[in-house]
């Protein structure tokens, strides 16, 4: 009998189980948010591009290693 | 293979039909999101303004006052529907003299339309001219107008919402509690367990996956409340039951302020989406973690 092989478990650093689409989806919310706590509380001092350059490492990151 | 192709030529009516009724509208609006778009004004174009939409929203005082308000509202809705409507079917599992009658009285106001249901509640508290206002004087001194006061134009809308939509809270959590399987109570019998040990550790975890979804479809309803609200307090008095649904439509349609409208949209799905998903990650996502360790 051929034994099923199945992947080893991915232990990535968020405290729930995700897939590709639940990591990709978590990056696009923190996108949003970011931007728009940026808008309303540090724009007027830090320009919004670093948010949308900080967004896109976070993301980077929780879709690689969450 | 051959399977896989038909499957998918047996589906293509549905997506196509999906696609062009769901993403199709929703990429528009998010094209118009970012746009400064009045059709009535000096200029009717439509011109891409970046994220401005999104920076005046941000700092627009009556927009994130009507959030505010709408969270609140749907805060008290669904927590009182769930409660109202767990207890309710509990009783309907129960047997009693007219029963049958009794769960179809309850269930009448959910065929109701909701601009109806605003209207009928409208025609309640109209002060000199519905009962309740009548009643609430005549037998507690109090006095009850809902276009006079905040907290009451606020509790109004609440009691309509929950008086509206508890009955689906019921069926839905009646028909989840009639497909429990008996085993696990008589366990739980058996061990000495009490009535609130049993509905801790039996009832609710069973029941978890559908008042999951209640609260779900309850929280986006109540989110996106406009025509019950509408036709009961206006968004009266002042801006106190202002929600967000009542907000933009004041933007679209008597501003013809699309860009911004659309952008104010958008960021009310963004919410109604991380709330949920929040909710599921709390209850579901934890319990699929726990598992795991254990």
């Amino acid at each position: 009998m051929d034994e099923i092989a199945r992947k080893p478990e991915r232990r990535g650093f968020l405290p729930i189980h995700t897939n590709g689409f639940d990591r990709g989806f978590i990056a696009v919310v923190l996108f949003v948010a970011i931007h728009l706590f940026w808008m309303r509380f540090l724009e007027q001092n830090v320009p919004l591009f670093v948010a949308t350059i900080l967004s896109v490492i976070i993301g980077a990151i929780i879709v690689a290693r969450g | 293979m051959r399977s896989s192709a038909v499957g998918w030529l047996f589906l293509a009516p549905t997506l196509i039909i999906l696609f062009i009724f769901g993403v199709v509208p929703f990429l528009y609006v998010l094209v118009i999101g970012f746009t400064q778009w009045n059709t009535f004004a000096a200029d009717p174009t439509m011109q891409f303004n970046g994220v401005e939409n999104f920076r005046r929203l941000v700092f627009d005082t009556p927009f994130l006052h009507s959030l505010w308000l709408t969270l609140r509202f749907a805060f008290f809705v669904v927590a009182s529907e769930i409660m109202l409507g767990y207890l309710l079917a509990q009783l309907f599992m129960r047997d009693f003299p007219g029963k049958g009658f009794f769960r179809t009285i309850h269930t009448l106001p959910l065929v109701i339309a909701p601009i109806a249901v605003g209207a009928t509640w409208r025609l309640l508290t109209v002060p000199g001219l519905g009962p309740l206002p009548y009643y609430f004087r005549t037998w507690f001194g109090y006095d009850l107008n809902i276009g006079r006061y905040v907290d009451q134009a606020f509790m109004m809308t609440v009691v309509m919402d929950v008086w509206h939509w508890t009955p689906l809270v019921t069926l839905t959590l009646l028909a989840a509690l009639s497909s429990l399987p008996k085993e696990p109570f008589e366990q739980a019998q058996i061990d000495g367990a009490n009535r609130f040990q049993i509905f801790w550790y039996v009832t609710l975890p069973m029941l978890k996956p559908a008042i999951l979804a209640t609260v779900f479809i309850r929280m986006m309803d109540a989110l996106r409340t406009v025509d019950e609200v509408w036709m009961l307090t206006g968004g009266g008095p002042g801006s106190a039951t202002r929600y967000i649904g009542l907000y933009i439509w004041r933007v679209v349609f008597p501003k013809t302020d699309y860009g911004y409208g659309s952008a104010m949209s958008l960021i009310t799905l963004y919410l109604t989406i991380v709330m949920c998903w929040l909710l599921y990650a709390a209850l579901v996502a934890r319990r699929d973690l726990k598992r795991v360790e254990a």
